[in-house]
């Protein structure tokens, strides 16, 4: 069903021409433990994303399809249904987000040939459609706030969340540059020898990106909040239609219990 | 009644037992018709077959006056027609060996409903699904067909049962089809563009 | 021509009275209804335990709909399973909801099940004359495990191909015949195509035809002893004039409308799932299972789904393949002797000494920690208290032979124990 709101259109095409990410969140919450302790609790960091926020899907919407549909298919979305669900005008699509030549109902394919993704990177970049249901989105918000350069790879980038990463660090224009200092640790070993190994302690920025960290993060969680609605179009209306099932059977309930009451008097 | 020690259903309220029946019953059978909606809207079109029936284009430069060529739309066939100024003259004087020479009880766009059946006299689109029985009719453009009698006007016959269709896709008499055959949406994009599927083509890509 | 008997009344009631009667003759419907339904007396006093063999019916019939419904729109093979699953997903209308009714169906079968068994540990409701009743809920079981196995193969992601994978590398450790038995079961050298193909035609036609036949047999099964009951003592012993167990009541209406109400509580809770966490953190629908199935790529941690976990992690509690695998399939096997081995005069654990008691808590206990620690990997502590489960599992059933009979137990009631609500 194509639902085309008078509003939606005119904020899409704001947020469409606004330049660069603006964060609509609260300020991170690495934020706080910023300074020179940046990324120390990285494994903790959490998405904080919600797919009811129509205006960060829409951002998304537009990052991903900016910075990341080059290589990343998304092979199970049609472009009008992302429409649809986004409450994205379908002029604003065809002008916007469709590239020339595709229809708005052809599947969002990379243009990138898997050959040369993985001449180029070692490994042809996955599709994304189901990235988020099958890593979880604090993962994915964890891989892209977690790249450091790494002059020994081949990328010149390596990246926490998922060591020895094949994908270069496309954002670096947005986030900057940043290094990962480490320390040396006592630890353990399971044959219960003491060895010396390096853990990671805190980043420090190298070279400015055009986004300030914190509207890097945001920039971040629009797209992974993107990436969550790809994972599964139907959820919002999913969690809409629940209410009234339950409710509904709440109420069916509650009458067989005064059906069930009123009939078992008659037991002694 | 019952009442053997274990069960005594006297001194009961029927009324009261009557209603929490009916109420749950009820409840019940519009839980189980919204039940059922999810399964039976399970078999419309889909979104993928929704989209597969999308718009199709077809290119009229290579089609040559007096010619036919088979276009598809939405899975079925589609006769697209190049008519000679000759076989528009065929069309006007047999108005009465017609079953429907108005098109009043065909379906057609409104751009199709003239005696052309056509948005220009050049052109003629139609949906090769015999109206009778589904078959594919077969185009017999030759006037005075030997098969199809001295008077044949030039058309299409269907080879299944009989029907017969004049160059605008309106049925004869004696046919088993009662109604023309069917006009689809179409529009030109271009001079040489045909967009079947839309009403209009301006702005397509 | 054959006389119909003409009701004093009006022609529409007559007319009715005569469709009904139509049919009445023809087929043996008066008799059922009078037999199963208003004449059939099951005990008065069910408790909560005595919900899930209804609840497990009603859910084998949302499962055969939206199994069916399923089929209608997903494509087996190696190329085309993952992507109509996502078909349904996205595409069809109210697919997405026919595939979580059916997934979190999957697990809300195992979970009732599991209820329903138990009932049957704490009540005795496998001894004298039920043995059948139990043998035959226990192949009901058995299919149940083969269906679900069978069905999660089907959508093609990571975790199916491995589980499949493992799953039937289990038969190569039969000795001799068991790699060339495994490589049949495949129908290739690896999980692929043609595994696939077969466990489709299996899960949609095969094993749910068992399935239906075999609940069936356990139906009669019931209705040819009666149901047991939380006191464990017979009614029918005790009829009152009109030939009726005194502790008896008609299952239609007093069941049929304690039923429903049963089955509105299920539907909360089921709807609560399906619609507002239908992966359940990945414990009904796995993350891994959002990968396309890819043979050079291991899921890590792989597990099976949850209701088999326990039995996983007694096959891995052991250290040899040969021997871990046996020990499985006898904890699965083991509740078909239940019957023989309980040999306690009395059916209730109402009535049971501590010996019986301990022994069920102690099955309890392992059971559940089996079930978690088959979803851990096996390393550190993991390894010995899955041991430890093992041991605790085995007990129950291994040492039951003893402890029912050298157990005190405590006197019967001549009619069962009942709160009226009246």
């Amino acid at each position: 069903m194509v639902k085309v709101r008078i509003a939606a259109p005119a904020a899409f095409a704001l947020v469409l021409l606004a330049a660069g990410a603006a964060s609509t969140t609260a300020p991170a919450a690495e934020e706080a433990a910023a300074g020179n302790a940046y990324g120390a609790d990285w494994a903790s960091w959490r998405a904080d994303t919600s797919v009811s926020d129509r205006q960060s899907l829409q951002r998304g919407a537009r990052d991903f399809l900016s910075y990341c549909a080059g290589c990343h298919s998304l092979k199970y979305m049609r472009y009008s249904r992302m429409g649809d669900d986004l409450d994205i005008a379908p002029d604003l699509m065809q002008q916007y987000l469709v590239p020339k030549g595709r229809k708005p109902t052809d599947y969002i394919v990379a243009p990138l040939p898997p050959a040369d993704g993985t001449t180029w990177f070692g490994k042809a970049p996955p599709d994304l459609s189901l990235i988020a249901r099958a890593r979880g989105t604090d993962y994915l918000y964890q891989f892209l706030m977690t790249f450091y350069a790494d002059p020994s790879r081949a990328t010149g980038v390596n990246n926490l969340a998922k060591d020895a990463v094949a994908m270069p660090h496309v954002l670096s224009t947005l986030e900057g540059e940043k290094r990962a200092v480490f320390k040396n640790v006592q630890t353990r070993a399971a044959d219960g020898k003491e060895i010396t190994s390096k853990a990671f302690d805190h980043f420090e920025q190298l070279s400015a990106g055009q986004l300030s960290r914190e509207q890097y993060a945001a920039f971040v969680r629009d797209v992974v909040n993107f990436l969550d609605y790809t994972g599964e179009p139907a959820q919002a209306h999913r969690r809409a239609l629940g209410v009234w099932v339950v409710l509904f059977l709440l109420v069916f309930s509650w009458l067989a219990w005064l059906l069930k009451t009123e009939y078992w008097k008659d037991v002694h | 009644m019952v009442d053997n020690g274990v069960i005594a259903d006297d001194g009961v309220d029927d009324s009261r037992r009557k209603f929490l029946l009916a109420a749950t019953v009820a409840t019940g059978s519009v839980g189980a018709v919204f039940t059922a909606v999810p399964f039976i809207s399970s078999w419309t079109i889909s979104e993928r077959d929704r989209a597969l029936g999308a718009p199709t284009e077809f290119d009229l430069s290579k089609l040559e006056p007096g010619q036919m060529a088979l276009a598809k739309w939405r899975k079925q066939p589609i006769y697209v027609v190049r008519r000679t100024p000759e076989m528009l003259k065929l069309l006007a004087d047999h108005d009465s060996q017609l079953k429907d020479p108005k098109s009043e009880d065909s379906d057609q766009p409104d751009y199709a409903d003239n005696a052309m059946r056509s948005r220009n006299a050049e052109y003629l689109v139609l949906v090769a699904v015999c109206t009778h029985l589904g078959c594919l009719p077969k185009a017999r453009f030759e006037p005075a067909d030997p098969g199809l009698g001295t008077d044949w006007p030039g058309g299409f016959a269907c080879p299944c049962h009989g029907s017969r269709f004049d160059l605008a896709g309106r049925v004869f008499e004696g046919s088993p089809a009662s109604k023309n055959l069917r006009v689809p949406p179409y529009a030109f994009a271009d001079t040489h563009k045909l967009v079947i599927g839309l009403d209009d083509a301006k702005g397509a890509a | 021509m054959a006389t119909v008997a003409k009701p004093s009344g009006s022609e529409p009631a007559a007319k009715a009275g005569g469709l009904k009667a139509w049919f009445y003759k023809r087929l043996p419907i008066e008799d059922f209804i009078r037999s199963q339904l208003t004449g059939y007396y099951a005990p008065k006093n069910f408790n909560v335990w005595y919900f899930f063999g209804f609840i497990a019916l009603t859910v084998l019939a949302m499962q055969l709909l939206t199994g069916i419904f399923l089929t209608m729109f997903y494509k087996p093979g190696e190329a085309t399973a993952f992507d109509s699953v996502e078909y349904i997903m996205r595409e069809v209308n109210s697919g997405w909801l026919i595939r979580y009714l059916h997934s979190t169906g999957a697990s809300a079968f195992f979970l009732v099940v599991y209820l329903h068994m138990f009932r049957a540990l704490l009540y005795g409701s496998y001894k004298a004359p039920r043995e059948l009743l139990w043998v035959i809920g226990m192949f009901v079981y058995l299919a149940l495990m083969a269906e679900a196995f069978f069905g999660y193969v089907l959508p093609y992601g990571n975790m199916s191909y491995w589980a499949a994978q493992v799953i039937t590398n289990i038969f190569s450790t039969i000795p001799g015949i068991g790699p060339g038995l495994t490589e049949w079961i495949r129908g290739d050298y690896a999980i692929s195509d043609a595994t696939l193909n077969r466990f489709f035609s299996l899960h949609v036609a095969a094993v749910p035809l068992a399935l239906i036949l075999l609940v069936v047999l356990h139906l009669v099964a019931l209705r040819q002893t009666g149901s047991s009951n939380p006191d464990g003592i017979e009614i029918k012993e005790k009829v009152g004039a009109d030939g009726k167990p005194l502790d008896g009541i008609p299952f239609h209406p007093y069941y049929t409308v304690k039923d429903t109400f049963g089955i509105s509580v299920f539907l909360v809770l089921f709807a609560i799932v399906v619609f507002f966490v239908p992966t359940l953190g990945g414990l009904f629908l796995e993350h891994a299972n959002f990968e396309p199935a890819d043979p050079l790529s291991t899921p890590d941690p792989i597990a099976p789904s949850w209701y088999f976990t326990p039995y996983y992690a007694i096959l891995r509690a052991v250290p040899n393949q040969r021997i871990g695998a046996l020990l499985m399939l006898i904890s699965v096997m083991a509740y078909l002797f239940l019957p023989w081995l309980d040999r306690s005069p009395v059916k209730s654990m109402r009535y049971r000494g501590p010996l019986s008691r301990a022994f069920l808590a102690i099955f309890v206990v392992s059971f559940l920690g089996l079930m978690y620690l088959g979803m851990r990997p096996p390393e550190g502590i993991y390894v010995l208290l899955a041991r430890i489960f093992s041991v605790g599992y085995f007990a129950y059933f291994g040492l039951m032979y003893w402890y029912t009979k050298w157990d005190r137990v405590k006197p019967v009631p001549e009619r069962v124990r009942f709160d009226s609500h009246g």
